[in-house]
C-alpha cells in the first residue's frame, strides 16, 4: 500500500477545524451585524410620490405632529391625514398657501379621483406584531423615541432599529424614555430643559404624597414635606439639571408604568 | 420529593360517559385511533397511497427547480389613506353597526355587528335590544356569506350572464305586461315572515296591479302552526312564549332550543331558570318526546323517543286528559306505554297551572298546533306563559298549493319569487313543479345570495343583496321595530328583495350605482339622489313611529330598534271551539313498523334548509347530536340500526313511494326504532365549491306541501359503505371522568356534591418546591413574589355553566370568526384535523348497563348496553378548549418557548416562535391544542389540482397546487389576530386581542393617573357574546366584583381533571336536572349522583 496522501495533510484537519471555527465565528458576527434591523433597517429612506417635508412641517412651522396624524392617541393605528387635511392650508378658497405649487400637483389628482396618494412604508411592523400608538403616547413616550427627529428629516428616515430587542430594551427599563404628558409631541424636548419646580409640582398637583416622590429620588428612608425640600433633595441627587434618569424613574413609579414584557402583549 | 402522577381508574361508582358506540363497545376502529392526537402516517387515503413515491418525486423536481426564483428584495409596500375624511372613521378602529338579521316566524335576530375599515367581520347579539343577547350559529356565520366568492354576482336569463341593463329591462317589461291585466299574470312568492318595509310596499304593489296574486312558501314549514293560530286566535294575532315565566315545559318534537325556535323570549329566559346555586326548592322541568335527539332533548329532564307519526297521538292524549272531548278518538290511537309515560308529566303540567306551557314542532300539521292551543288554554298558559300579541293583519297569502294551482290554471305569466328558499330545488316534487312552470311558460324572476337551482332556471335571475348591504327593517319575536341597515356598499352590485319590489314598481334601478356626471365647474354638485330602499324604510319607520322625527330615527339607526314599539297585547281569546273542527281533519298516523319505517325530514343545523350550503364554516361545525360535517346521513336508532345489520357509514337505500334516496345511516343512540331522520338542505349541484354534492337531497321524498313525516317507506342495506367525517371519536378525552352532573335533590343534600365526585376529595395537598408561575392565589400577592399578581395585574379566568349549556355550536361558529380560523375540508377532518379552537362534546350515557341491567360498572363492559337501553340514553354536552392552566402541562415541554405563561394567567401562543414540534398537543391533558398541518389560509382545501397529471387534494399540491383567488374572504379576517400558517399549533387564547386592547383602551382613558384595571365586566370573550343561553362567564378574578369570581364561588363549581393539577383558569358549573320523581325511570336520571354519600 503506498502512501496516498502527503505529510501536510496530516495537519489538514485541525487546520480545516480552525478554518471552520474562524468563519463560523465570522459568518455569526456577519449575521448578527448585517442581517439585523440595525443594518437592514436604520437608514431606510424612500422617496415618496409627494415630496412632503417633515422638516418644513414639523420643524420650521412647527405643526404638532398630531394634527395630521390625528388619531395616534386613540387607535393602535397613527392615520397617515387624508388630502381634506392637506387643503386645509394648501386649499383653493382655505388657506390657499403655495396652492399652485406643482409639488401638490399629486394631491390635486388624488382628490380629484378618490384614488389615494401611495405613500411608501418606511417603518413597518411584521403582520404577527401588535404595536399600539395610543397605548404609548398616552403613557409618556414620545414619537421621538421610536421615530427619531422626524422634524429635521427631509425625507422621513427609518432612524430606530425596532427589532424585538429593541422594544424589549424600552420595556425593561422605560425610565430613559419616559416623557411629561405634555411634551409626547415635542420632538425637541430634552429633560435639561425642565424647570425642576414645575415638574415636581405637576406631580403634586396629581396628588402624589411629597414622601413618594423622596423615596424615589433618595431610595427608602428619603424624606421630603413640600416642595422645596423635594427640589433640594433633586439638586443634591441629579445636580442642578434635571435629568431624565430624574423624570422617568418618577413617573415609571407614579404612573405605574409596567410595561408588558409577555408575549400575549405584542402577539395575538 | 418529586410524584410521578398516574391516571386514576375511573371511580367504580362513577357514571360513564360515552360519544359514540364505538366507543361504548371498544370497537377495533375506535381503539386504532384512541390516544393519537394527531394520528401521523398512515393517514393517506387509498387514493392517495396510489399516489405513490414516483410522483413524490416528481412533484419535489418541480419544486426544487421552482426555487431560489422568489428575490430576496425587500417588497415595497405603500400605505393610501383616505382620500376624504369619513364620519366616524378611525383608522385600526372597529366601528359597530347594531342591525337585524331578518330571520323566520321566530323574529328577527337583532345584532351588532363589527366592522374594520368598512369591512363587517364579526356579529354579536345586540344587548339594548329587548330580545337581545347570544345569537345562534346561523347569525354567527351569515358574515361569511356577505364574502363567498361564488356568490352570485350577475344577472342571469335561463343561466346565461345578462348585463344590469338588459335585467332592468326585463322587470320593467314584466311590470309593464302585468299591468295591462291589472296584476292577474303577475304572481309573487314571498317567504311567511315579511318585514313591515316589505309589507308596506306589498300594499303599494296592491294598488298598481289589483289583482296580483300574492303566495307564501317556505321550505321547512310552519303552515300547521300558522293556520291554526289564525282559525283559533285570529287574524294578525302573534303568540309569543314566555319562556322565562314557564316552570314546566312539554315539548311535541319542538327544539326550540335548537334548528325550530318558537316566537318568544331568548332562550337564556329558559336557561336563567336551569342554574341554582344555592339550595332551592324548585327549578323549571323540561319533558320532551321526540323521535331523534336534538339539543332540547339533551336538556330535558324527562325525554322520550316516539316516533314522529305518533306525535299528534301524544298532543290528543293530552287534550283528551285535560278534557278535550274533541282529541278522544285521536288519542286512541296512542300506543300502549305512552299513557304511563306522559300521565305524571300531565299531572305536573296542571299542578303548575299558569306556570306550564306545551309547545309542538312547526313541522306538524294544524291538528296538532290546535290541540296544543287547547291544552294550553286548559293549562291556562295564555296570558301567563304565553302572551298574545296583536299585529295588523296583513295581506292574505296563499299556500304553496294555490301557487300551484293558478299556474296550473294558466293564471300567471310571470313569477317573482322573493322567498328565501330555492323553488326548484326545496318545492314539494321540485322536478314536476318546475316542468310545469316550463310548459306554462311562466316567466320566473328570483333574486337569491346563492346561483341555486331556481337562478339556473329563471328567466332573470337577480342576485341578491346580503343583509349586510342593503337597507330593510324587521320585527322582533315581540314585535319591536328593528332596522336592518347596510354597512358595505354592496359587493356584487346585488338587489335586496326590497329593491326588486321597488323595482317592479318601477321607483329603483337595480344594479350598481349611477355614476354622478361631474358637476361643471363652479356650479354645487348635485345633491346624490336619495336611495329608494333607504327612503322606503324611512318612510315605514314614520308610519310605525307616528311621524318621522329626525332624533328617534337617528336613535333607532344608532340602537338598532324603536324603543316602545312592540306589538300591543291582543284582545282576542283562543276560540278553543274551533279546536274540534280542525283535529276531525286530521287523518290518525299508524304507528311505524320494521316494514312501514317513518322519515323524519329535518332542518340542519348546518345549511338549515338549504340556504346555508354554501357557508363553509357552518358546513365544518359539527352536527350538536351526530358530529357529523360536511354532509347528511341518515340517523337511525340503535334498534332499527341492528336489524339491518348496518355498519357506520353504509348506505341504505329508502323508498318512500316510488321515490328513493341512497344515504350513508348512522347509529344514532336516543333515536326512535323504525324511524329515520333524514336532514334537509343537502345534494345540491353546482353551488359552489363548499355546497356542492355534499350529502343526499332528501327534498325529493316530500311529494305535497308542509309534510315532513313521511309514513310506509321501505329500507334497504346497500353494499357500500361510505367515508363519513364525523368528530365524535377525535380528541378524546379518553373516557376520564369529566362531567359531573346531579339532581336537584342531589344539590340540595349537598350543594358541594360535584366537587366531591371522582377523585377530587382524595387529592393530596400540592407540595412542591417549585414556585415560579405555579404561585397560589393569596388575597395579596406581592409582585415581586412568585406567584400570580392579583393587585396590580388582571387575572382572567373562565366559568362554563354545564345547567345552561345547549351544546348548540354557536361559540364554535363565534370563535372561528373571531379568530381567523380556518376551514379544513372534509377529508382533513376525517384525519382529525379540524381547526375549531372550541371541541364542543356531546356524550351519551346509559343509566342501566347490559342484560342484567346494572346500574354502575367498573371496567368496560364486556357485556354492552342492549339497544333498547341505547334508545334511552341520556345525551350531555360539554363544551373545551384550552383551559389555561396555572401549572400547564404544554409549557414546561415546549423547546422553544413558544407557549409560555403571562402575568395575568393566560396560556400564551407565540405562533412566530412555534416550531412545530406537537409536544405541547401530546401533552395536553384536555387535547385542546390544534396543529396546522397545511396553510390552510393560502390553499384551498375544498378542490383538487392536477399536478403532473395527477389528481390529487390541493393542499397535498404544496406550491404547485393553486393558491386562493377568493380574496373576498380575506376581507372577513379580524385584523388583530394573527392568520397563522403551516405548521404552527393554536389554541384558545381566552381572545387575547379583547383583552389587551381593553388594557390599552383603559390606558388611553386614565393617561397619567392610576386605575388601570379594566372596568367590570366590560370586557367579553367571542364565545362569551355569542352564547345564547349566557352559560359562558367570563371576567377579571383579581376584580372582586366580576360575575366570574361570583361564579366560581358556587358550589357546583368544578374542574376538569382536577388530580392532575393543571390548576384550569377555565372551570365548569355541574349540571342540575329536575326529575320528577313520579315519571317512570325518574330513579335513572343522573343516578350515579345519588350514590355519592
Amino acid at each position: 500500500m503506498g502512501n496516498f496522501f502527503p505529510r501536510w495533510s496530516n495537519w489538514l484537519p485541525l487546520k480545516l477545524a480552525i478554518a471552520v471555527v474562524f468563519i463560523a465565528f465570522g459568518v455569526s458576527v456577519g449575521v448578527a451585524y448585517y442581517f439585523t434591523p440595525k443594518y437592514t433597517r436604520v437608514g431606510y429612506e424612500p422617496t415618496q410620490p409627494v415630496p412632503f417635508s417633515h422638516q418644513i412641517h414639523a420643524g420650521q412651522l412647527a405643526l404638532d405632529c398630531r394634527y395630521c396624524h390625528s388619531f395616534a392617541e386613540n387607535s393602535g393605528h397613527s392615520n397617515v391625514p387624508t388630502n381634506q387635511t392637506c387643503f386645509n392650508c394648501h386649499g383653493q378658497g382655505k388657506g390657499g398657501i403655495r396652492a399652485a405649487s406643482p409639488k401638490l400637483e399629486l394631491v390635486q389628482k388624488a382628490n380629484e379621483s378618490g384614488q389615494s396618494i401611495p405613500w411608501v412604508k418606511v417603518h413597518k411592523a411584521p403582520d404577527y406584531v401588535y404595536f399600539n400608538h395610543s397605548a404609548h403616547l398616552n403613557r409618556g413616550i414620545s414619537c421621538v423615541s421610536c421615530h427619531g427627529k422626524i422634524n429635521e428629516m427631509e425625507v422621513v428616515r427609518h432612524d430606530q432599529p425596532q427589532s424585538m430587542g429593541w422594544c424589549l430594551d424600552c420595556h425593561r427599563e422605560p425610565e430613559k424614555n419616559l416623557r411629561p404628558l405634555e411634551f409626547v409631541t415635542n420632538l425637541n424636548y430634552k429633560a435639561g430643559d425642565l424647570k425642576r419646580a414645575d415638574f415636581y409640582q405637576g406631580l403634586l398637583d396629581k396628588k402624589v404624597a411629597a414622601k413618594d416622590i423622596a423615596n424615589v429620588i433618595g431610595g427608602e428612608g428619603a424624606k421630603a414635606d413640600d416642595l422645596g425640600q423635594l427640589i433640594a433633595l433633586a439638586e443634591k441627587t441629579y445636580g442642578k439639571e434635571v435629568t431624565q434618569t430624574e423624570v422617568g424613574t418618577q413617573l415609571k413609579k407614579h404612573w405605574q408604568i409596567q410595561p408588558p414584557e409577555s408575549c400575549t402583549a405584542c402577539h395575538r | 420529593m418529586k410524584r410521578i402522577w398516574k391516571h386514576p381508574e375511573e371511580p367504580q361508582n362513577a357514571k360513564r360517559y360515552w360519544r359514540s358506540v364505538s366507543e361504548l363497545e371498544r370497537r377495533e376502529n375506535f381503539l386504532k385511533d384512541l390516544g393519537q392526537e394527531f394520528p401521523a402516517g398512515d393517514t393517506l387515503s387509498e387514493e392517495e397511497r396510489e399516489n405513490g413515491r414516483r410522483d413524490f418525486l416528481k412533484i419535489m423536481g418541480a419544486s426544487v427547480g421552482l426555487m431560489g426564483l422568489a428575490s430576496c428584495r425587500r417588497p415595497l409596500t405603500t400605505i393610501l389613506p383616505y382620500t376624504q375624511h369619513i364620519e366616524w372613521m378611525v383608522p385600526g378602529k372597529p366601528l359597530l353597526y347594531a342591525t337585524t338579521m331578518p330571520r323566520g316566524a321566530a323574529g328577527a335576530t337583532p345584532l351588532v355587528v363589527t366592522t374594520h375599515e368598512g369591512r363587517p367581520t364579526h356579529v354579536t347579539g345586540n344587548p339594548l335590544h329587548p330580545l337581545g343577547g347570544g345569537v345562534d350559529s346561523f347569525a354567527q356565520a351569515s358574515v361569511l356569506d356577505l364574502y363567498d366568492p361564488e356568490r352570485s354576482q350577475k344577472p342571469l336569463g335561463k343561466g346565461k350572464e345578462l348585463s344590469w341593463a338588459k335585467a332592468n329591462e326585463l322587470i320593467a317589461g314584466a311590470a309593464e305586461e302585468a299591468k295591462k291585466t291589472g296584476g292577474a299574470s303577475l304572481g309573487i312568492v314571498t317567504g311567511s315572515s315579511l318585514c313591515p318595509s316589505y309589507l308596506r310596499i306589498l300594499g303599494e304593489l296592491k294598488t298598481t296591479f289589483p289583482q296580483v296574486k300574492l303566495f307564501a312558501y317556505d321550505a321547512v314549514g310552519g303552515e300547521g302552526r300558522s293556520s291554526a293560530n289564525k282559525e283559533i286566535f285570529g287574524a294578525g294575532v302573534k303568540p309569543f312564549v314566555k319562556l322565562g315565566s314557564a316552570m314546566r315545559i312539554l315539548s311535541l318534537d319542538c327544539d326550540f332550543l335548537g334548528v325550530d325556535p318558537v316566537s318568544g323570549e331568548p332562550i337564556a329566559a329558559f336557561t336563567k331558570h336551569r342554574a341554582k346555586d344555592a339550595k332551592a326548592a324548585d327549578m323549571n322541568r323540561l319533558y320532551v318526546l321526540e323521535n331523534r335527539y336534538t339539543i332540547t332533548g339533551g336538556m330535558a329532564d324527562h325525554r322520550k323517543a316516539l316516533p314522529a307519526s305518533l306525535i299528534p297521538a301524544a298532543a290528543a292524549l293530552i287534550a283528551s286528559e285535560l278534557g278535550d272531548a274533541s282529541a278522544k278518538a285521536l288519542a286512541d290511537t296512542a300506543p300502549a306505554g305512552l299513557k304511563e309515560w306522559i300521565a305524571p308529566a300531565i299531572r305536573d303540567l296542571i299542578d303548575n297551572k299558569g306556570k306550564s306551557l306545551v309547545v309542538a314542532g312547526s313541522r306538524y300539521g294544524a291538528e296538532v298546533h290546535a290541540l296544543v292551543a287547547s291544552i294550553n288554554n286548559a293549562l291556562g298558559a295564555y296570558g301567563s306563559t304565553i302572551e298574545l300579541l296583536q299585529d295588523a293583519a296583513g295581506p292574505e297569502l296563499g299556500t304553496f298549493a294555490d301557487l300551484q294551482s293558478a299556474i296550473s290554471a294558466g293564471q300567471l305569466k310571470t313569477l317573482v319569487s322573493l322567498t328565501p328558499s330555492d323553488l326548484f330545488y326545496d318545492a314539494p316534487d321540485a322536478g314536476a313543479f318546475a316542468k310545469l312552470v316550463a310548459d306554462k311558460g311562466v316567466k320566473v324572476i328570483h333574486a337569491s345570495l346563492l346561483k341555486n337551482a331556481t337562478a339556473r332556471e329563471a328567466a332573470l335571475h337577480l342576485p341578491a343583496a346580503h343583509y349586510l348591504e342593503a337597507w330593510s327593517d324587521a320585527r322582533a319575536a315581540d314585535g319591536t321595530y328593528s332596522i336592518v341597515q347596510p354597512m358595505i356598499a354592496p359587493l356584487y352590485d346585488g338587489a335586496s328583495r326590497l329593491e326588486v319590489l321597488l323595482a317592479l314598481l318601477g321607483r329603483k334601478k337595480l344594479g350598481p350605482a349611477e355614476v354622478a356626471t361631474p358637476a361643471a365647474a363652479g356650479a354645487a354638485p348635485a345633491a346624490p339622489a336619495e336611495d329608494a330602499a333607504y327612503v322606503a324604510v324611512r318612510d315605514t319607520f314614520a308610519a310605525v313611529a307616528g311621524g318621522l322625527d329626525e332624533s328617534k330615527w337617528n336613535f333607532t339607526l344608532r340602537d338598532g330598534f324603536l324603543k316602545g314599539s312592540a306589538f300591543a297585547k291582543a284582545t282576542a281569546t283562543p276560540n278553543v271551539a274551533a279546536v274540534a273542527g280542525i283535529v276531525a281533519k286530521a287523518k290518525p298516523a299508524a304507528a311505524p313498523s320494521d316494514d312501514a319505517v317513518e322519515v323524519v325530514l329535518v332542518p340542519s343545523s348546518s345549511v338549515f334548509d338549504g340556504r346555508y350550503v354554501n357557508n363553509a364554516w357552518l358546513q365544518e361545525a359539527p352536527d350538536p347530536v351526530t358530529k357529523l360535517t360536511w354532509e347528511n346521513a341518515a340517523w337511525v336508532g340503535s334498534i332499527t340500526f341492528r336489524r339491518l345489520g348496518l355498519k357506520e357509514g353504509q348506505l341504505v337505500k329508502i323508498t318512500v313511494g316510488d321515490t328513493s334516496v341512497e344515504i350513508p345511516a348512522i347509529e344514532a343512540p336516543g333515536h326512535a326504532t323504525n324511524s329515520i331522520t333524514l336532514t334537509l338542505g343537502y345534494g345540491q349541484k353546482d353551488i359552489g365549491v363548499v355546497g356542492s354534492d355534499r350529502g343526499v337531497d332528501a327534498y325529493v321524498l316530500r311529494k305535497q306541501p308542509d309534510v315532513f313525516v313521511l309514513n310506509g317507506a321501505k329500507v334497504e342495506a346497500l353494499s357500500t359503505v361510505a367515508e363519513l367525517a364525523i368528530t365524535q371519536d377525535q380528541n378524546t378525552m379518553e373516557g376520564r371522568a369529566v362531567y359531573r352532573e346531579g339532581t336537584l335533590d342531589t344539590f340540595n343534600k349537598d350543594v358541594h356534591f360535584a366537587q366531591k365526585t371522582g377523585m377530587d376529595s382524595h387529592i393530596p395537598e400540592n407540595i412542591s418546591f417549585y414556585k415560579g408561575q405555579v404561585g397560589e392565589k393569596k388575597d395579596y400577592n406581592d409582585p415581586h413574589d412568585e406567584g400570580f399578581d392579583y393587585k396590580t395585574q388582571h387575572q382572567w379566568g373562565m366559568v362554563i355553566d354545564l345547567s345552561k349549556c345547549i351544546g348548540c355550536t354557536a361559540c364554535v361558529v363565534a370563535c372561528q370568526s373571531e379568530n381567523n380560523i380556518p376551514v379544513v375540508g372534509k377529508d382533513q377532518v376525517r384525519k382529525g384535523r379540524l381547526m375549531q379552537w372550541i371541541r364542543m362534546d356531546r356524550y351519551f350515557a346509559v343509566p342501566k348497563w347490559g342484560k342484567n341491567e346494572v346500574e354502575q360498572e367498573s371496567t368496560w363492559a364486556e357485556d354492552n348496553p342492549t339497544p333498547e337501553q341505547l334508545e334511552n340514553a341520556e345525551m350531555v354536552t360539554q363544551p373545551m378548549a384550552c383551559q389555561q392552566c396555572e401549572a400547564a402541562p404544554c409549557e414546561t415541554v415546549c423547546p422553544v418557548n413558544a407557549t409560555v405563561h403571562t402575568p395575568d394567567g393566560l396560556n400564551a401562543m407565540a405562533y412566530n416562535r412555534c416550531i412545530g414540534t406537537r409536544y405541547c398537543a401530546n401533552n395536553c391533558p384536555y387535547t385542546a391544542r390544534r396543529f396546522n398541518w397545511f396553510d390552510y389560509n393560502k390553499r384551498n382545501p375544498l378542490i383538487e389540482t392536477k399536478v403532473a397529471g395527477i389528481t390529487m387534494n390541493n393542499l397535498y399540491a404544496g406550491p404547485l397546487g393553486e393558491k386562493r383567488e377568493d380574496e373576498s374572504l380575506r376581507l372577513q379576517r379580524n385584523p388583530n389576530v394573527t392568520v397563522r400558517m403551516r405548521g404552527v399549533i393554536e389554541k384558545c387564547t381566552y381572545c387575547v386581542q379583547r383583552l389587551e386592547s381593553a388594557k390599552i383602551l383603559q390606558k388611553q382613558v386614565q393617561r397619567d393617573s392610576k386605575n388601570f384595571r379594566v372596568p367590570t365586566d366590560s370586557v367579553k370573550t367571542a364565545c362569551q357574546q355569542s352564547c345564547p343561553a349566557d352559560a359562558i362567564i367570563f371576567g377579571d378574578l383579581a376584580d372582586k366584583k366580576s360575575a366570574v369570581v361570583k361564579a366560581k364561588a358556587s358550589p357546583r363549581d368544578y374542574q376538569v381533571l382536577k388530580y392532575i393539577g393543571t390548576r384550569p383558569r377555565t372551570s365548569y358549573l355541574a349540571r342540575l336536572r329536575n326529575p320528577n320523581p313520579k315519571m317512570p325511570g325518574a330513579e335513572n336520571i343522573a343516578v350515579w349522583s345519588k350514590n355519592q354519600f
